[in-house]
Order: structure tokens, then C-alpha cells, then sequence
């Protein structure tokens, strides 16, 4: 169809070592993407793959890390005196003046595990898990404001209009499950300032798009039968519209009506499916109590146990948003509140992952979209103190699982938390590593549109950070 | 790419073709070689360019001939392709990408053939070639002619009832009812098939179809985009889309009003609507963005939309550097910027002769209340006119003499400030989040005790004014954050200030929406700080705010702590700062000796009759008494009511030229980057293409002019390009927003030139264009895909059968509301609501929006009117592969998913239409067998086979056994024919 496919197929069938579950390829003669690709099955990969799965927690709103991560004693001995000039250079803030004073950390950090990795006392459930974790201090974006670096984080450029990461790796390694979608989104809180741009897939075929389990209503929609429609008449109906599609196939020939054919069948699959994947009635008491989760009521912790449940089933990419840490007053609340949603989950994640031998095989990527400011974020007009505001220069993330070393801790920022001054890794470092996780050469996965080469990790080099690579 | 495999194995070999450099060898220069040794200095290896002959025959830094014309073995280039020597081979193996055998002996035949070099076919203005087979439809002959080249033949024109249903679904979006595809299979006439064309030319559904096209290109959507995403007015600018394509207006016109529509002499109301265009571009309000940053963006993806939808040129590519692969320089992007960057972006309110009678009016009304207010005073005349002069002689002791000053000189760090004849300076232009006014002052006035600063609105301020702000903040506000008077550059001690508007409420809320409460308690927090006094305090976070809106007046007077003597001058600075630009925009600097000068809260003329005592101002004094009199309180609120609501047209989105005061400079960006602003450019069109008529102002008239200039070898190929696609499934050149050295030659190359120049005698009808290919016999071929057709040409490139494609998100949802009868036809409006799950609004986008489903018709008007939301854009329009309008797009994928079976299976929408359909079908029809075909004819057209009747007939047999009553049994048999595929494809 396109030139794209031409790229992808040239690159993964010259290049790959082949993992993928071709045999699939056969039960669907999908015309739409040639007849040996289509979105649906999986594709094999540039290398061995350690990772078959992502699931990315992304804190939208921008998590401090001088609150959880990033120790900053300094900043309480320098608290109320700004930071000199020649630190902050050019850097522009949505808020806050450069000159604003700095903040000491507001809480308290300790050691934990055998790395001895440093957490602050927010995290008391990470901290359990904290061997199994590498932690990137030095992370760093180009963007500071929630929209563009949540859009940038995503799809590698600030604008909408670009594939997500989640997109672009089922488009590049195909589909493990045909019962479910290959790239859910799920979204817990307060709403996400990027919006669809976030899981779009761009300039990819649409139906690379991640799909949105919603918490109210169909978990996606349109998956229930419509009220007053039995069962048996929902089977039949798809019945009759097949037979009909078979018939009007035969006449005109065309692939497209095959490729609906079989698309009406894994609707009915999806339809049995998905309910199938939310009822958490044979989850033990012991896995709810882990994740902290009451599984009749939305929460970013029923989104976890969502997760693995979906990874069990051949989910590729799950996106799990947490709005609500954009602290722009009140940053030891707010962190405080946060950490209460998701620090049990998150480490619960990774020991449920562990213990079905799913770990191994599942990227885990947690972290915002930026950082948040050493200095403080107080203002008259609109009611705030005590307060941090978005900071581009650090910030923290941390990863696990499948092709991560855990127990490791890569990067570090100056004394006052402003800038890198270790390992500096960039938004496209990060995108990159995920993709090497998953044995995709992050420069081999390209898309030909409108005159340029793209790529998730655009033109500017970038590499794989490979302290945290097992 | 498929196409370009179609050539090379159909073509060069077997048919013994010589090579064609524009066909065979450019695009393997372009994508291999080019982005090395092509046009870009900058990114040149080895010296050695091979976009030119002359640079190509001579010596690279190897001292190598890299191209011997004749000679193959010679050249330094077919050696290095074939090389096996990792070090020597070309493209080098860093570069990760492999030259395909076929392409290699395509370059080494074509230096045997004397490596000749031709234009670009797409930057040569067409030319009419005579028809290849005399006495056809011209399409028919060029297109009859290849094929019988390729040894096949065309297929059978389409049965009756295939064509309607192409036809309809083409020209309007929409299937034909029954009785409309009666009409035409029962009309025996010769020309039955052209007056249907004709009618639906015609038709006012032909616009609204084709209009969804264009808004496809122009990005158009009913919310701003980013986090906020709040709604914007501009579907004016959609309706008249629509109203411009019922009319046929010429597609040079159409465009150059769209492009400058405010800059043609005599510009109408609809000319300034057309500019709604390029205000299409997004507009990011999150809180503490830099809006010059979002405003260069928008800047970019103005000429990026201008390359793809005019020239077919990939701009986008130059933001940063110059083209890897085409004739365009990174300079030649700025340049283009340039034309089209001299422009102010209000919101215009459309003037009509509604609009005015409204306003007479109302202002008829006002004088009717502002005459009767003095009979509604409490007691009558007799009190009213003793209360009125205990008023003046109150406030004429209060008042004190004011004089106006005018700046001797006026800086500021971004805006523009005009002084007024009455004393106001009048802001424009850009803002910044940081804005400081330097103002210096010299009069001959001593002994100064206070400076008064009135602020009101102004007609071209955003939402009236007082204040510049345009996005995020209250629109139209602004805020002071700190005023400092100096002396010879020594601060002026000012005492204390007061302001009139004590009781405005505080908006100034970047907190999204949680409850009511706790706004409120922010809100109330920010005001008591919020305050003319605040501007002293040395803090930026607080400050004097006065919020936008019409006919807001307001004043804030502050008192020096010693006289000021203005004969030595005096300096005011105002810094403006915010997380939003929220400069002034409408002010006047007056002074006063006197020594109880206070913030009265009145219009300056009120003020100025007070302290003089002027007896002349009778009714103006009274009126101002009678207008704020505690016991008139209830009596004049409705004339208060009424002055604050002025009747103004719908707004809409518009460009607006700047002054020739205050034009606006254009930088050349470094590597695309909006911190990294180089060299200023002057405006011009790329340099490898015809340039600018001399004489003419290089501009955006000049611009949207040029495009069209016959000179111009882009415009007509790519329009009708566009066109064709629309109908075939597949653009004559498949890359429709790229017709550079990379894109795919066309397959039909003489056939696009002659309908370009074709597009251009025709006066730029689209209308005629429409009319010319729908009724070619290429168009009327059946759309079967025979196995030899799917073997030889699957992608339907030579067009030996008709189109066949699944139909666009909106024809799909129209199609079904016709079929079940209740599509409602009214044009034009607000976007409307129809139904969808709460959850694609109320989750996971920034601040929970409700989708408040329409009611009434509005729940079914056709798609082009749902209310389109950026970041969460109507789901069902979504999975069917329409754009959120956030970027632009030339052509929509065509996507075949599980989602769409379950939206078409499950969407409350196509269930209230198959409930809808199986109610009329009941009514209309009797028997299962007349119901069946009136189903199946609603959805699909054609009347259903025998074998289709058994199918649904024993569908039926068994809901009945399965008890389902007799209206549930009709709907479900109407969603079963709605999710046909044939229900939804171009047959």
C-alpha cells in the first residue's frame, strides 16, 4: 500500500533473526497491508528481543523528584536564597521567575535494598522492591509545558501529529493477541494535557492507535452488545453479515471484504474478551490486597492488576496515566497524595509480574513528563506556596523488567538538583532503550511520509542507555 | 512505491523502453543519493553534487569522475554502487539503507545512455498533449490508451444501480433512496445519466461533501487544541467552505480569499471569513507557555499547509535545513514565511443586516431608557432634582482637575503603541509574558500630586479590551504588575494608589476546574491582593487586573509622596507579567495639582464638568447621578444591562494585514528552533520557482496570486490530483502532498497535464472538472477485481475496473441516517452533538468536558456539522480514519478494524438508525419479502438476490423462534444491513 511498508518489511525481513508468530499471518489475507502484514499478527524483530510487552505508568503532571528521588540536602541549607544566574543560564519557566528562591527537600530520604539506592519515605512500597529497579536521574526534555512534553514524551516531538511509542511498536512488531487490542490506554485521575495526541499513531494507520479502556461505561466502547439484543441474536447478526460479506467477496474479489470478515470476528472475540479481562472476581484476595485495589472501583491501582491480566493475554504496549502531580503549590501534599495512589501498585506491578515469571518478559517504565523546580513556586494572585514549577534541565524515572538491570542507578544532577551532571539522558535515549528492550533498533524503525524518513527518536542522535541493559 | 515496481517491472526490460531520467533515475538519485550530494551545502560529502550534469561529469574529492556520460566502467559512481568493499560502497553502509539491484542497473544504463539530465516533470508547466485515441472522453482516451499498452481492457460499465450509488456517494456524501435510484435506472432517456449529474452538481449537499475534503487540508476543528482545548468560533469559516463549492466559485478564487481575502480592495464580510483558513492553526492556552513559541508554530505549519495543499511541496522538511532531496533551501521556508507572517489575528464579528437592525435597536431602546429615567426617580421631580444637586455639589468636591499628557516617547519590549488624537495610546501586535511600557513625559505642569491611568475598552482590542491578552488569561484583561515613576533615572516615591474596580471578580485561575468552592475561595484569596496598591509592592505576582469586555472603563490613580515637578521629565514604567501575556492595551496618562485627587469611578468628562463646575454639562451630570443613585438602582439596571451587551454578529476567526506602521519581521530559524532566531529574511517564494511578478508588493495578495500565475507549473496538476484521488481511490500521482523528486511519477503523466490545463481554460470550475470525470466510462467501469486485474494491477493503477473503496467516517454515518430516513438537511451553524459515549469527553482529557448530546434534528445532521474537540475528537469519526484536525492532511488511510465492527455493530447512533429504519420500512412495507428489499435497498441500493432473500429470510425464521417481537426483528435485520460491507464502500 505504502512506501512505509516497503521501509518496515524491507528492514525486518533483511534484518530480522525472526521470533515473531508468523503462522498467524495465514488466517488473515489483510489486503489492506499486503498479504504478509498486517496489523494483527507479529512481526518479527532487528535482534533478540528480552521484552514482549511495555507497560509505561506515566505520571502526567510531573512527579518531584526532589521529593522521591533525587536527594537534595543543599537546597535546605540554601533555602530562601535563589540560585546564582550562571546555573539557570536561558532556561525559560511557565510560573515561576528564574529568580524564585530555592526549597528544600520536604521529606526525608534513606537507603534501601541491597543496591542501597537512595528513596525518599514517600515510597515505602518501591522501596521493597527497589532491587529489581533502575533508577535515571538524569533525565532530561526539551519541553515545559504538560501538552507538548507529554506529546513529546510519547511521540518524540512536541507537536500532535506524530505515532506514539505505543503505535509504533505494534506497528513494528505486530500483535501477540487477536482477542485484544495490541495497545491500551488506560487513565486514571484528573485528565491528561496532551489528549489523544498522547496514544495517537500519527501519520501510521489508525489502527495503530492505542484504544482507551475507559472506567465508566464499556471498558471499550462499543464492546457490549446493545440492550435488548440477546446474545444469540448478536451471533447470528455477525453470522448473516458474514455469509453476506462471503457472498458479495466471491462476486467482487476484493480483499478488503475478507479482511472485514475476519474483523467481525474478533469483534465478537473482543466482545466475550474484554469483559473477560476486566471481571476480577478470580483474582486471589492476596494479589487485591497486594495492589491495594477494590476491583468494582476505577483506580490507578485496578489499572495495575488491568495490566498484568493484559500482558497475560498478549497486550503489547499499556499506558496507564496518573494525573494529578503537577504541584504547583503544595508540592509535599501533593506528593504525599500521589504517592498514596500509585506507590503501592507500582511496586505490587513488579512483585506480581516476578512471581508469574512475566518480569522478565515485561518492560515496566515509570516516570512524568518533565521535573519539578529546586526553587519554589509561591504566588500572591493565584493562591499558591510552597510550590514547584516545571522544571525540563532533571528529572527521574525509573525502569524494570524485561532486558533491565534491576538494582542499578545511572545519572546524577548537581548539588542544588538544577542540572546533569552525569549521564545525561535524553527523551529519545529513553525512547530508544524501550525500543532495544523489545529488539527493535530504534534507527531501522522508520516511516516514509511527506519527504522525510521518520522515526520515534527523531533526526538528533541518541543512544540506548545501556548501565541499565541486563 | 508499488507504482514505481510496476514500472520497472512492466516497463524498462520487456518493453525495451530507454531509460527516463525524470521516471527511473531521478528517484534513485532522490532517495539514495541526494541527501549527500545534493542541493544542501551544508550536508555535501565528498564535494560532489549529483543534481546537476555540469557538477556530476566533473571531478569529486576522490579526483574521481563521478558520471563519464557513455562510459559506465568509467564513472567513479557506477563503480562505488557496485562495490562489494564495505568502505568504498555507496550508500555508505553507516547510512543502513541497501540500493536494490534494479536501481543500480537502472544508473548504470543510464550513464551508457549518455546521462542525460531533464527538469523535474513537476516543476515544468503542463502542457495539453493531443488525445492518444481521436473522438473519446478525453480521461477515456489517455487512460484506454495505457491500458491497451499493458494488454488489458477496461471493464464493463457498472449496472444502474452501482452507478447511482457511485454517483450519489460521490458528488454529495450520501447514497440515493430507493425512489431516487428508481428515478434514475427507470429513466430510459439517452442522457439520463448526465441530468442526474447535473442535479447532483447542483445539489446544495454537493458543497457540504466537498467541503469536508477541503477541511480536511485546512486542519479545521471547533477547539483550539493542546491542554485546554476550549472551543473557538469558526465555523463561519466551514459554512462558507460550503456556500463557496454550491457556488462553483473558481478554485483560484477560492483560494486567494482564503489565503487574503482581507487583503483584496473592497474586501466583503465573506473575504474576511475565507482568511479562517490559516486560523485553523492550533492555539495553546496551558498555563506559562511562551505564546510567541506556539505563535512560530503556528507560523510553520502555515507554510508547511501551504506547500502540501497548493504546491505539493514538502516545506515541512526545510523548518530545519534545506530539502535533503528537492530544490528547496532552508532560507526559501523562512522566505514564504515571510509572505504570509505580516498578519494580526483578531476575531471578527460578521456584519449583517440582522446584526445592524438589532443594534438600531437597541440603541433606540437605550435612548427610550435612558429618557424615561428621569420619571422613575422615587418622588418625583421635585426630589429628584434636590437629591441631583446635593449629588453635585458632593462629588464637584471630590472631583479634581485632571490634565491629559501625552509621552514624549514611548518604548516597549514587544507590543506596539500608538498615540490617539484624544490622548489614549492604542496597543497592537505581539505580546510576551514578561512586557514592560517605558514612557517618558515632559510638560510644562509643577507640582504634580498624583497620576491617574484610565484603561477602557477599544473595538480592536481582543474581547473589546481593556487589555491585550488573547489566550489563556480573561481575554481581553490585563495586568499591572509593578508601575515605578522615575526622575533622571532617581525613583519617584509614590505614596499609595487606589483603583475603580473594587468589585470585579478575580478569574485569574490557573487551577483546573475542581469544585465551585474551592475556586471561589481561590478566587477570593487573589482579590484582596489584587489591586491598583499591589503595583507598588515590589512583589510580580501581584498586581492591578482589570478583566476584558465591552465598554469597561476603569481608572487607578496614584499619589506621589511629594509633588512632582513634569518640566524636568518624567519616566513610567509598566511591567506587565504573568504565567500569560497580559499587557495594556487602551490607556491615557492624566495628572493632577490638585490635592485630594482620588480614583472616582467616573468617566473623565464626568470628572473634568464636576471640578469645573461646568454648567453646560447639565445632562451629562444628571444622567451619571441618575445612572448611580442608590435609588435608582433597580430603575437603571436595565440600561446598564443593556450597554454591557452590545448585539454583534457570530464571531469568527480572521487574518487581518498589519499597518504599514508596524509590520512584522521574519527571522530565518537555526535548525527549525524557536530559541535559535538568525538572519532577518525578506518575503519571496522559493527560489526555483517562477518568482514574484516584479512591481508587485511581495506579500500574501501577491502570494495567493502568484500560485496561481500561469507560470506557476504546481497548483492545477496538484488540484486536480486531489480531485482525482477523491473519486479513484488514488491520486494520478499517489503522493498527493508531494509531487518533489521523491514522490511516485504519475501513472498517467499526459493525462494529468491535460486535465490540469484543462482545470485552468475551464476558469478553475470544479464543477466542471467533477462533471468531466464522472461521466468518463473509466469512472462508470464495474469495480469488480477479476484475479488477472488482482494479479497484474492490485492497486488499480492503470484503472482497467472502477474504484472501490471503503467510504470516509462521515459518508458512513450520513449513508446510515438517510437509509433510515432521518438525515436532517439543515446547513450551516454550530457544530452539533450527536450521540456518543459520555467517556470519549468526560475521561482522560484535560478538565472532564460533558458531550451534551443534541436533541431535535441536530441529533442528525449530517457529520460535517459534529462539533469537532481536538484532543478528544468524536469517536466513531476517529476509528473510521478522520483527522482531528490537528495536523493537515492531503489524503486519509483507509483502515479495516475490529473497532469499527463494533462500532457499527454497537454505536447507539447506528442503533437509533436501524430502530429508526425497521419503524419506516414497517409502515411502508408489508410482507417480509417487500420488507427485506426495502432494508436491503436502503442500505445497499440495489434490489437483493435470491440467495440474499434466503440468507436474511432465515435469519429472520430464527429470531422469531427466538421470541423477539416484531420491531426488535426489524431493527435487528436494518443493523445487519448497515453493517454490510457493501453498505460501506464506494461500489
Amino acid at each position: 500500500m505504502n512506501t512505509s511498508n516497503i521501509t518496515r518489511r524491507h528492514f525486518f525481513q533483511d534484518c530480522a533473526i525472526g521470533t515473531g508468530k508468523i503462522a498467524l499471518a495465514s488466517l488473515l489475507a489483510d489486503s489492506a497491508y499486503g498479504a504478509t502484514q498486517s496489523p494483527n499478527v507479529a512481526a518479527p524483530t532487528h535482534f533478540q528481543p528480552k521484552a514482549k510487552a511495555v507497560i509505561h505508568m506515566f505520571m502526567a503532571g510531573a512527579p518531584s523528584q526532589l521529593e522521591l528521588f533525587d536527594n537534595k540536602p543543599m537546597l535546605t541549607k540554601y533555602e530562601g536564597k535563589p540560585l546564582p544566574p550562571s546555573i539557570i543560564g536561558g532556561q525559560r519557566y511557565a510560573f515561576i521567575r528564574p529568580d524564585a528562591a530555592v526549597l528544600g527537600p520536604r521529606y526525608k530520604f534513606a537507603k534501601h535494598g541491597q543496591c542501597g539506592a537512595e528513596l525518599s519515605e514517600m515510597l515505602p512500597h518501591l522501596a521493597t522492591v527497589v532491587d529489581d529497579i533502575a533508577i535515571v536521574k538524569s533525565c532530561r526534555t526539551t519541553q515545559f509545558n504538560h501538552a507538548p512534553a507529554q506529546i513529546y514524551m510519547n511521540t518524540g516531538f512536541s507537536q500532535p501529529g506524530r505515532p506514539s511509542m505505543g503505535s509504533w511498536i505494534t506497528y513494528g512488531l505486530g500483535a501477540e493477541t487477536r482477542d485484544l487490542p495490541s495497545f491500551v490506554v488506560m487513565s486514571t485521575g484528573s485528565g491528561i494535557s496532551g489528549g489523544a495526541a498522547c496514544w495517537s499513531s500519527g501519520f501510521l494507520p489508525s489502527v495503530y492507535s492505542g484504544t482507551r479502556f475507559r472506567n465508566s461505561g464499556d471498558p471499550i466502547l462499543n464492546v457490549s452488545t446493545p440492550q435488548g439484543i440477546e446474545s444469540g441474536t448478536q451471533r447470528d447478526t455477525i453470522e448473516l453479515i458474514n455469509a453476506m460479506n462471503q457472498r458479495r467477496l466471491k462476486l467482487d474479489g476484493d480483499g478488503e471484504t475478507a479482511t472485514r470478515i475476519a474483523n467481525y470476528e474478533m469483534a465478537y472475540r473482543l466482545q466475550s474478551s474484554a469483559p473477560e479481562l476486566m471481571d476480577l472476581s478470580k483474582e486471589d484476595e492476596a494479589t487485591l490486597k497486594m495492589y491495594g485495589c477494590d476491583p468494582k472501583v476505577p483506580s490507578f491501582a485496578r489499572a495495575c492488576l488491568l495490566a498484568r491480566r493484559m500482558v497475560e493475554r498478549g497486550v503489547r504496549f499499556i499506558n496507564i496515566y496518573n494525573e494529578g502531580w503537577d504541584a504547583h503549590s503544595d508540592v509535599a501534599g501533593n506528593v504525599k497524595k500521589n504517592c498514596g495512589i500509585t506507590d503501592q501498585a507500582s511496586a505490587a506491578l513488579i512483585k506480581d509480574l516476578k512471581q508469574r515469571g512475566l518480569l522478565d518478559s515485561t518492560l515496566v517504565v515509570w516516570g512524568g513528563e518533565f521535573g519539578r523546580t529546586p526553587m519554589v513556586e509561591a504566588s500572591v494572585s493565584l493562591g499558591r506556596s510552597l510550590g514547584r514549577d516545571h522544571h525540563p534541565q532533571a528529572f527521574t524515572m525509573w525502569m524494570a523488567g524485561g532486558g533491565i538491570k534491576g538494582g542499578v542507578t545511572v545519572g546524577a544532577t548537581d548539588e542544588m538538583g538544577f542540572n546533569i551532571v552525569e549521564d545525561e539522558t535524553h527523551v529519545a535515549d529513553l525512547q530508544a532503550t524501550i525500543l532495544h528492550c523489545l529488539g527493535i533498533d530504534h534507527e531501522r524503525l522508520t516511516f516514509s511520509k511527506a519527504g522525510l524518513d521518520f522515526k520515534l527518536t527523531g533526526v538528533e542522535p541518541c543512544h540506548v542507555i545501556k548501565q541499565i541493559l541486563a | 512505491m508499488t507504482s514505481r515496481a510496476l514500472i520497472l517491472c512492466l516497463g524498462l526490460p520487456a518493453t525495451g523502453l530507454a531509460v527516463d531520467f525524470n521516471r527511473d533515475v531521478r528517484p534513485v538519485l532522490a532517495q539514495h543519493c541526494f541527501k549527500c550530494h545534493g542541493m544542501d551545502d551544508q550536508g555535501r560529502k565528498g564535494k560532489l553534487r549529483l543534481d546537476l550534469r555540469e557538477a556530476a561529469t566533473g571531478k569529486g574529492k576522490s579526483g574521481e569522475l563521478a558520471v563519464v556520460p557513455g562510459k559506465p566502467d568509467a564513472s567513479e559512481v557506477i563503480k562505488r554502487v557496485f562495490s562489494k568493499d564495505e568502505d568504498e560502497v555507496m550508500p555508505p553502509p553507516h547510512t543502513k539503507t541497501v540500493l536494490p539491484e534494479s536501481a543500480k542497473n537502472i544508473l548504470k544504463a543510464w550513464i551508457a545512455e549518455g546521462a542525460n539530465y531533464e527538469a523535474h516533470w513537476a516543476y515544468v508547466p503542463p502542457k495539453q498533449a493531443p488525445l492518444p485515441i481521436a473522438g473519446m472522453h478525453p480521461i477515456d482516451s489517455f487512460i484506454q490508451a495505457r491500458l491497451k499498452q499493458e494488454g488489458l481492457k477496461p471493464s464493463e460499465e457498472a449496472d444502474k444501480y452501482t452507478l447511482v450509488r457511485r454517483v450519489y456517494l460521490d458528488l454529495t456524501g450520501l447514497p440515493p433512496t430507493p425512489a431516487e435510484a428508481d428515478a434514475f435506472v427507470n429513466d430510459k432517456s439517452p442522457d439520463a445519466y448526465d441530468k442526474l449529474v447535473d442535479s447532483l452538481l447542483a445539489s446544495k449537499q454537493y458543497g457540504e461533501r466537498w467541503a469536508r475534503r477541503w477541511l480536511d487540508l485546512a486542519r479545521y476543528a471547533d477547539t483550539n487544541g493542546f491542554e485546554k482545548d476550549r472551543p473557538r468560533p469558526i465555523w463561519p469559516y466551514r459554512d462558507w467552505v460550503v456556500r463557496a463549492l454550491n457556488e462553483d466559485m473558481p478554485f483560484d478564487q477560492f483560494s486567494i480569499k482564503q489565503l487574503a481575502g482581507d487583503m483584496l480592495p473592497k474586501a466583503t464580510p465573506d473575504d474576511l471569513i475565507a482568511t479562517g483558513f490559516h486560523r485553523n492553526t492550533m492555539l495553546n492556552e496551558e498555563g506559562g507557555i511562551d505564546p510567541n513559541e506556539y505563535r512560530f508554530y503556528a507560523m510553520v505549519d502555515r507554510v508547511s499547509v501551504t506547500g502540501t495543499a497548493w504546491m505539493g511541496l514538502t516545506m515541512n522538511c526545510c523548518q530545519c535545513h534545506t530539502h535533503k532531496y528537492d530544490p528547496i533551501l532552508h532560507t526559501d521556508f523562512y522566505r514564504t514565511m515571510a509572505l504570509l507572517n505580516n498578519a494580526d489575528e483578531p476575531t471578527y464579528f460578521i456584519p449583517t443586516a440582522e446584526v445592524e437592525a438589532q443594534q438600531k435597536a437597541q440603541k433606540e431602546k437605550m435612548t427610550k431608557l435612558e429618557a424615561e429615567l428621569p420619571g422613575k426617580f422615587p418622588g418625583g421631580k421635585t426630589a429628584m432634582e434636590s437629591r441631583f444637586a446635593g449629588w453635585v455639589e458632593g462629588e464637584s468636591r471630590r472631583a479634581s482637575k485632571w490634565e491629559v499628557i501625552k509621552p514624549t516617547k514611548m518604548e516597549t519590549t514587544m507590543p506596539h503603541l500608538d498615540q490617539q488624537a484624544d490622548g489614549f495610546i492604542l496597543g497592537s501586535g505581539d505580546i510576551s509574558k514578561s512586557d514592560v511600557y517605558d514612557l517618558s513625559f515632559k510638560a510644562p505642569i509643577k507640582g504634580v500630586r498624583a497620576l491617574r491611568i484610565e484603561v477602557t475598552s477599544h473595538s480592536s482590542l481582543p474581547n473589546n479590551g481593556p487589555g491585550l491578552t488573547n489566550y489563556e488569561g480573561p481575554i481581553g484583561g490585563f495586568f499591572m504588575s509593578e508601575l515605578q515613576a522615575l526622575q533622571n533615572g532617581q525613583r519617584v516615591k509614590i505614596a499609595r494608589a487606589e483603583d475603580t474596580n473594587e468589585d470585579e471578580d478575580d478569574k485569574i485561575n490557573d487551577s483546573p476546574a475542581t469544585t465551585a468552592k474551592a475556586k471561589a475561595k481561590a478566587a477570593a484569596k487573589a482579590k484582596k491582593k489584587n489591586n491598583a496598591q499591589a503595583t507598588l509592592d515590589g512583589e510580580m505576582s501581584s498586581g492591578w487586573q482589570v478583566l476584558g469586555g465591552y465598554g469597561v472603563q476603569h481608572a487607578a490613580v496614584f499619589h506621589f509622596e511629594q509633588p512632582v515637578d513634569l518640566t524636568s521629565g518624567l519616566d513610567l514604567k509598566m511591567l506587565f507579567e504573568k504565567h500569560f501575556a497580559c499587557p495594556l492595551g487602551h490607556f491615557r496618562i492624566s495628572v493632577t495639582t490638585g490635592e485630594h485627587a482620588e480614583a472616582m469611578g467616573y468617566p473623565a468628562e464626568v470628572e473634568e464638568a464636576l471640578a469645573a463646575g461646568d454648567k453646560s454639562k447639565h445632562e451629562l451630570l444628571l444622567h451619571t447621578f441618575l445612572e448611580n443613585a442608590e435609588e435608582m438602582k433597580q430603575a437603571a439596571a436595565p440600561l446598564l444591562a443593556a450597554r454591557k451587551n452590545p448585539a454583534r454578529g457570530q464571531a469568527t476567526l480572521v487574518m487581518q494585514e498589519r499597518p504599514a506602521s508596524n509590520p512584522r519581521s521574519t527571522h530565518r530559524y537555526h535548525r527549525g528552533e524557536y530559541l535559535q532566531p538568525k538572519e532577518e529574511v525578506t518575503p519571496a517564494v522559493p527560489a526555483f520557482l517562477p518568482s514574484l511578478p516584479k512591481g508587485e508588493a511581495a506579500n500574501r495578495l501577491t502570494f495567493a496570486k502568484w500560485l496561481f500565475a500561469p507560470a506557476n507549473p504546481l497548483t492545477a496538476r496538484v488540484t486536480v490530483n486531489r480531485q482525482w484521488q477523491a473519486f479513484f481511490g488514488r491520486g494520478i500521482v499517489k503522493s498527493l502532498e508531494d509531487f518533489g523528486y521523491q514522490s511516485d511519477p504519475p501513472s498517467h503523466p499526459e493525462l494529468l497535464d491535460w486535465l490540469a490545463v484543462e482545470l485552468v481554460k475551464q476558469g478553475w470550475s470544479m464543477k466542471k472538472l467533477h462533471r468531466l470525470i464522472v461521466t468518463s466510462a473509466t469512472y462508470k467501469q464495474g469495480s469488480r477485481i477479476t484475479p488477472e486485474l488482482a494479479q497484474k494491477d492490485a492497486e488499480n493503477v492503470l484503472l482497467a475496473r472502477g474504484p472501490r473503496f471503503r467510504l470516509e467516517a462521515e459518508i458512513i454515518r450520513d449513508s446510515a441516517l438517510k437509509a433510515a430516513g432521518v438525515l436532517s438537511l439543515k446547513m450551516g451553524g454550530p457544530g452539533v452533538y450527536p450521540p456518543q459515549p459520555a467517556s470519549v469527553t468526560s475521561e482522560g482529557t484535560y478538565g472532564k468536558v460533558e458531550w451534551k448530546v443534541s436533541e431535535g434534528e441536530d441529533h442528525f445532521r449530517r457529520s460535517l456539522y459534529t462539533f469537532t474537540k481536538r484532543t478528544a475528537p468524536f469517536a466513531m469519526a476517529t476509528t473510521f480514519d478522520a483527522p482531528t484536525g490537528e495536523s493537515c492532511l492531503a489524503k486519509r488511510e483507509v483502515s479495516n478494524s475490529p473497532l469499527q465492527a463494533l462500532t457499527l455493530l454497537n454505536d447507539q447512533m447506528f442503533m437509533e438508525a436501524a430502530q429508526a429504519m425497521a419503524k419506516q420500512v414497517m409502515a411502508e412495507s408489508k410482507t417480509d419479502d417487500e420488507r427485506l428489499q426495502n432494508i436491503i435497498r436502503r442500505a445497499v441500493t440495489r434490489p437483493a438476490a435470491a440467495e440474499e432473500m434466503a440468507m436474511f429470510k432465515a435469519f429472520l425464521q430464527k429470531q422469531r423462534e427466538r421470541k423477539v417481537s416484531d420491531e426488535a426483528l426489524w431493527a435487528d435485520v436494518s443493523r445487519a444491513a448497515l453493517n454490510l460491507d457493501e453498505a460501506i464502500t464506494h461500489p
